[in-house]
């Protein structure tokens, strides 16, 4: 045994699990099926129905509008409603509908094709209950509590994100070239506050029916990394819950492991994604979307770096950026200034004169390069 | 150290067998009934000797045997040992066959025909054969009785049938199923000669002084085990009646490159024809289309439900603690059942009887130990552990890959006790554990474990009739604890356990039958899924799926019967009934409606005890044999089975968080049906085998699942499964070269799998109910081990693998939903993943062979996937920048050095 214990164990190892590129040939076969996509709310609240067309897969935009259609909500108690196309694709509900009676869908495609939907039967969601978030080591966490009942069992949340977003470095002033000299930029040529938004593609679902009374607590809606760019200063979020029926769930479920738990090792088999309408003249062909009618139910909070600091924002692609050492005098203004790839920041003053800015670079204090200048409808300051 | 004489002899072989070897001019071939002249032509082509004889002497004379390798004294010794012929080798190899007197030629030569009795030169005193033993103590009479076990050296296993004879007195036995031997012989100097039947003779020099016991290791040597287990192959190649069967020794498992230094025995039958595996990091396998769940694995009598480590990297069993595994693809003896797919029967190790030993090895993900040998006279022990320490190498592969694995530990237990109680009765006690827990992510631990046990009996009556009696409990859990929040935190959890009893009578009825016959029954309690709240916050609600309760009984009988020499049919009834039990509560679906839940009219309840709903089916089972001439043969056969615990398993490869569920009233047994023809045929002395088979099979009863099916914490799945039929055909073809410094296996298989959705279901119709490849439909597959003894330590080996790409299911088209890119799938694995194709080279360095080393150690290193090549485990679209890319994930995408040290003492 003591010549094992001499044994001098080198082990050389380079284990690793990679992945690569993956482009197969996919016949060419055109495969291009109807997609509808909504939730009407019935309190009147506007609410879209988006019809669209699949596209192949190395298509640059995913999606392709079906315009054009005459889209009808009907009632079983014999009321219709049609949807106004107010977008290409985007047809628009807003109206107050009795949520006891229960619905059907018709589609009538520009071409003549038509489609129509399972009977809808609405699911009045009930209140969010708290909105609320919590910072731990990683991050912040945004959450809802809500309680669900004998009718809304199943809940979906989605939820849109707004921020304030600052350049590196901020200015006060432009080159007007119609006077040839520096000014005081107005509110609206303000390039120190845009505003970014983006929606969620995530699919958020929960049963309340497997926590005690129905409560689901503290249910995550989004984790927000520590030091990320959207509470550089204040952060909103506006979360819409949905409750859904089990089939709607189904479809949902299929969609978000479709799309989410492909390709990992222990993942399972692609779904076949179907739902809710279907084509009159040939019911085999394919048609995906799950459409559902009920009340929606939303809740916005704000979040401020000082309710979560330290926060340390910090983007790495604007560590050069800096006010210049020497100052642009008068006289270089209009050969400095003109082109608009460099502004003026911090003004030097001789007594009380202005003779010359200190200057950085455009992409360091636009932030309209990045976002928009223009603060949403919605948007409360502090 | 202390050391027995036996211990001392067992362990000096080692050498002898070496240093014997080098010189030697071997003998191999198959003699079937050759003259002895023809016999002498054979050997002067294949080596140096010449032969001297009278052509009349010897005209009569034939020989009758099969040699491999052993030295052309002990091949002679065997020819000539009724007869009064006498032979004499020269220095300068002619030889010289007498009859009656021994021909004198200048100097003794044969070293064991000679007993030199006080002359002890230096060169004997190295080998053990030529040392002089004394046995027993001096006392009155002429006569002693001598007795003991022969055993293998390599696999202590028993010897059966092994001749022990003395070479002056002409006195001999047989060895009996234990290997055990009695024998009378006169006090004195006399030669002890055992002839293991086709293989070394082994002697001894004997010095008998009174009765005594001689226990005996015979030499297949460190290098040569091999060779003999190949060859007991060879002739069953061609011979036995089964077909469809694989087998293959932890030696030959030892040679073939591993991942990450562990000798796996699922991947060794992975070179067999037939067999594949839907994933590289998957021990699941798959035997002629067959879903992984379709094996039986049996670990002695113990059926292993989940037979991975490491999340499926590794097999669970410790290949230190295995003499070899059996695969039956097709001619399934009737005594096993269960599964419709294979039997995997892994033959667990027996103690050493001679001496306390041990072995171990040393690996980068691992350590292993185990310890053998006798406890007093009639009893021997071995127990074996392995653990691991993979979680450096985790941490390696989690700064690089996507696995995010983060924390991982796997250990197992293996004991066994053998003993013999009197001359017709022995026990063998066997157990099993294993353990694994593993993390992906900080807040979720995944653990599982196996424990098996059994008790063996066996009886013999007489010689014509022995019992096996069998009983045992297997159980398989597993657990997942998530804490990602307090208030969610969950622990889930799965068990299935079965106790089993088995009864085998093997009868020898006369000289043509051999029937085998007994019960077999499983108790089976299952707790499909149960959640519960995990620490004092969580408001988890509790949440159980009903626990369920199985009987099986199957009573069996089979016979081999040999027609005549030509013809051996093998068949074989095992009727197999099947009861589900209560407590439960099941709904009532409305007469000839689908399982949906709108169509539940009513419900029912069980009381414990109660049985539910009950299947009742033979299984036939039938081939037959028959022989072209001495070396090719054709069977044929057909084998039904059922099974009556399917794996709920809704991604393409066995996960660690699959769970069991038994048939009950609404999802029935699955059953199936495999037709097989095959051609055999050994070359040039049975240096190469060959074979080639057919098979076409169907099954019945499959499930695969509706879209979106939960599989976790259903307590409905007959509303989420479909019923699916399957059918899978094939040609596999195998070429095997036994012998020879290059040897090695070259198999190519074509084979399909196809599964289709029953016409009548109604939840939900994949592929609009038209065939679609199953997830391990391969059509080709080949597989190449090429072996080369560059030297008596030192050997190499190359292995190849090259299969189609499993089928997948790939997105065709796109389109928007809730806000973001989403993919249309095509239908169901209408697309395949690129091929794969591997190579792996290893080296086995054996240490050398001094006597007094304590431990004999042994190196091997090599490189799994030598070119590098990025075989694609799985492929998978995300959305990026935009556009949807594809991507294929590769699991071992880059050559993969392994070393590792094993020992022996």
């Amino acid at each position: 045994m003591k010549q094992v214990l001499k044994i001098v164990f080198v082990v050389l190892i380079a284990l690793q699990a990679c992945r690569t590129p993956f482009d197969p040939e996919i016949p060419s076969k055109e495969i291009s099926f109807l997609v509808v996509e909504g939730y009407l709310d019935t309190e009147g609240k506007r609410s879209e129905l988006k019809l669209s067309r699949t596209v192949p897969l190395d298509s640059s935009t995913s999606f392709s509008p079906e315009k054009n259609a005459s889209v009808i909500l009907s009632s079983q108690s014999g009321q219709q409603f049609q949807l106004q196309e107010e977008e290409p694709g985007i047809y628009v509900f807003e109206r107050n509908v009795p949520e006891q009676d229960v619905y059907n869908l018709e589609i009538f495609l520009a071409n003549g094709e038509r489609f129509k939907s399972k009977p809808l039967k609405p699911i009045l969601t009930p209140p969010i209950i708290d909105a609320g978030f919590q910072k731990d080591e990683e991050g912040v966490e945004v959450f809802v509590t809500t309680k669900g009942d004998e009718n809304a069992d199943d809940f979906l949340w989605t939820f849109e994100e707004s921020w304030i977003y600052r350049p590196r470095i901020r200015t006060a002033y432009i080159y007007d070239s119609k006077i040839g000299t520096v000014r005081d930029r107005t509110a609206e040529e303000d390039i120190s506050l845009c505003f970014k938004n983006e929606s969620s593609p995530d699919i958020l679902l929960e049963t309340s029916s497997r926590f005690q009374d129905q409560v689901v607590f503290k249910q995550t809606i989004t984790e927000i990394p520590t030091g990320d760019e959207r509470i550089m200063e204040r952060y909103s979020i506006l979360i819409s819950q949905k409750a859904i029926a089990q089939e709607d769930v189904a479809f949902w479920e299929i969609l978000k492991k479709n799309t989410e738990d492909i390709g990992s090792i222990f993942s399972p088999l692609p779904s076949l994604i179907g739902g809710n309408i279907s084509s009159v003249d040939n019911p085999n062909s394919p048609v995906i979307g799950q459409v559902s009618m009920g009340v929606v139910q939303e809740k916005r909070i704000y979040i401020n770096r000082v309710d979560v600091s330290p926060w340390n924002y910090l983007d790495p692609q604007f560590n050069d950026c800096i006010i210049s050492l020497e100052p642009v005098f008068t006289q270089f203004y209009a050969s400095t200034f003109g082109s608009g790839f460099v502004l003026p920041t911090i003004p030097l003053m001789a007594g009380t004169t202005i003779v010359g800015y200190y200057v950085t670079d455009k992409r360091c204090a636009d932030c309209t390069l990045y976002a928009s200048p223009v603060k949403p409808e919605f948007w409360e300051d502090e | 150290m202390k050391k027995s004489l036996l211990a001392v002899l067992s362990f000096i072989l080692l050498s002898v067998q070496v240093a014997l070897a080098q010189e030697a001019d071997r003998i191999t071939g198959f003699f079937p009934g050759t003259s002895f002249t023809r016999f002498a032509e054979l050997v002067e082509q294949q080596t140096s000797y010449t032969f001297y004889f009278k052509e009349a002497d010897v005209k009569d004379l034939t020989v009758n045997l099969q040699a491999n390798q052993d030295k052309l004294e002990d091949v002679l010794a065997v020819i000539f040992e009724k007869s009064d012929f006498k032979f004499t080798i020269s220095r300068s190899k002619e030889v010289f066959i007498s009859r009656g007197e021994k021909l004198q030629i200048e100097f003794p030569t044969d070293y064991f025909l000679r007993n030199t009795a006080g002359g002890g030169s230096v060169l004997q005193d190295e080998f053990v054969r030529n040392r002089r033993y004394t046995l027993g103590t001096p006392g009155p009479g002429t006569e002693a009785k001598i007795a003991g076990f022969i055993t293998s050296l390599e696999n202590q296993k028993p010897i059966e049938g092994a001749i022990v004879y003395e070479k002056e007195s002409q006195r001999q036995t047989i060895t009996n199923r234990e290997g055990r031997y009695e024998l009378i012989l006169p006090k004195g100097n006399q030669t002890l000669l055992i002839q293991n039947i086709g293989g070394y003779t082994e002697q001894r020099l004997l010095d008998i002084q009174g009765d005594a016991t001689l226990d005996i290791t015979i030499g297949e040597g460190v290098f040569s085990l091999s060779e003999v287990v190949v060859r007991s192959g060879a002739l069953s190649n061609v011979s036995r009646p089964e077909m469809g069967v694989q087998s293959l020794s932890v030696q030959q498992m030892k040679k073939l490159p591993t991942v990450m230094g562990e000798v796996d025995i699922i991947r060794g039958i992975l070179t067999m024809p037939g067999v594949n595996t839907a994933g590289e990091a998957s021990v699941g396998f798959n035997v002629r289309g067959g879903a992984a769940d379709q094996n039986l694995i049996l670990l002695g009598q113990n059926t292993l439900f989940n037979p991975s480590h490491l999340f499926g990297f590794f097999s669970a069993v410790n290949s230190d603690m295995v003499q070899g595994v059996d695969l039956y693809k097709a001619g399934i003896p009737a005594s096993y059942g269960g599964r419709l797919s294979s039997v995997l029967q892994v033959t667990p190790k027996e103690g050493k009887k001679d001496k306390i030993g041990g072995s171990g090895g040393i690996g980068p993900m691992t350590s292993r130990l185990s310890l053998e040998g006798p406890i007093g006279k009639n009893t021997s022990f071995v127990v074996g552990s392995r653990l691991t320490y993979s979680d450096w190498l985790l941490d390696y592969i989690e700064e690089r890959a996507d696995l995010g694995a983060s924390r991982a530990f796997f250990g197992d237990f293996n004991a066994n006790l053998s003993t013999q109680l009197g001359e017709k009765d022995k026990l063998f006690v066997s157990g099993y554990y294993s353990k694994d827990r593993f993390q992906f992510d900080p807040d979720t631990v995944y653990s599982y474990s196996n424990l098996n046990y059994a008790l063996t009996w066996t009886h013999y009556f007489n010689d014509q009739l022995e019992l096996d009696l069998s009983v045992g409990r297997d159980e398989y859990e597993f657990d997942v604890q998530g804490e990602d929040n307090p208030l969610n935190s969950y622990l889930y959890g799965f068990s299935v356990k079965q106790s089993f009893v088995k009864a085998v009578f093997r009868h020898e009825k006369g000289d043509r039958h051999i029937l085998t016959y007994g019960v077999h029954g499983i108790a089976y309690g299952l707790n499909p899924g149960k959640i519960d709240p995990f620490g004092p916050e969580s408001i988890v609600i509790p949440d159980e799926v009903s626990p369920e309760k199985g009987l099986e009984a199957s009573l069996f009988i089979g016979d081999e019967f040999e027609v005549n020499e030509q013809l051996t049919l093998s068949g074989g009834v095992r009727l197999n009934w099947f009861g589900n039990f209560g407590p439960q509560t099941l709904p009532e679906y409305a007469a000839g409606e689908p399982f949906f839940p709108e169509n539940i009219v009513g419900e029912n309840s069980y009381t414990s005890g109660e049985l539910i709903k009950s299947y009742l089916g033979p299984e036939l089972r039938f081939s037959g044999r028959y022989a072209l001439n001495n070396w090719s043969s054709v069977k044929a056969g057909v084998n039904t089975m059922r099974q009556n615990i399917h794996l709920l398993s809704n991604s393409s490869v066995i996960t660690p968080t699959d769970t069991w569920k038994l048939s009950d009233a609404f999802i029935k047994p699955q059953t199936g049906i495999q037709y097989a023809l095959g051609y055999f045929r050994n070359m040039q002395n049975n240096a190469i085998e060959f074979s080639a088979e057919v098979y076409y099979r169907t099954m019945n009863n499959i499930l695969d699942y509706r879209s979106g099916a939960t599989l976790i914490l259903n307590d409905r799945i007959e509303q989420d499964v479909l019923v699916t039929k399957g059918k899978a055909y094939g040609l596999e073809l195998y070429l095997k070269k036994v012998t020879g410094k290059l040897n090695g296996s070259l198999a190519y298989t074509y084979s399909r799998s196809l599964m289709q959705t029953d016409p009548s279901e109604q939840k939900e119709q994949i592929n609009r109910s038209e065939w679609y490849p199953s997830n391990f439909d391969q059509p080709h597959n080949v597989n190449l081990v090429l072996n080369y003894e560059l030297s008596r330590r030192v050997n190499a080996t190359l292995a190849g693998k090259y299969s189609t790409g499993r089928p997948v299911t790939l997105p065709v088209a796109k389109f928007e939903y809730g806000g973001s890119e989403r993919v249309y799938f095509a239908d169901r694995n209408s697309f395949r993943i690129p091929d794969y194709f591997r190579l792996d080279f290893s080296v086995n360095l054996e240490g050398n062979h001094k006597v007094n080393k304590p431990a004999h150690g042994s190196w091997s290193f090599g490189v799994y996937n030598i070119l590098g090549r990025d075989n694609a485990y799985s492929v998978y679209y995300i959305p990026e920048g935009g556009k949807l890319q594809g991507y294929q994930l590769s699991i071992f995408a880059e050559p993969i050095p392994f070393i590792s040290y094993n020992f022996r003492f």
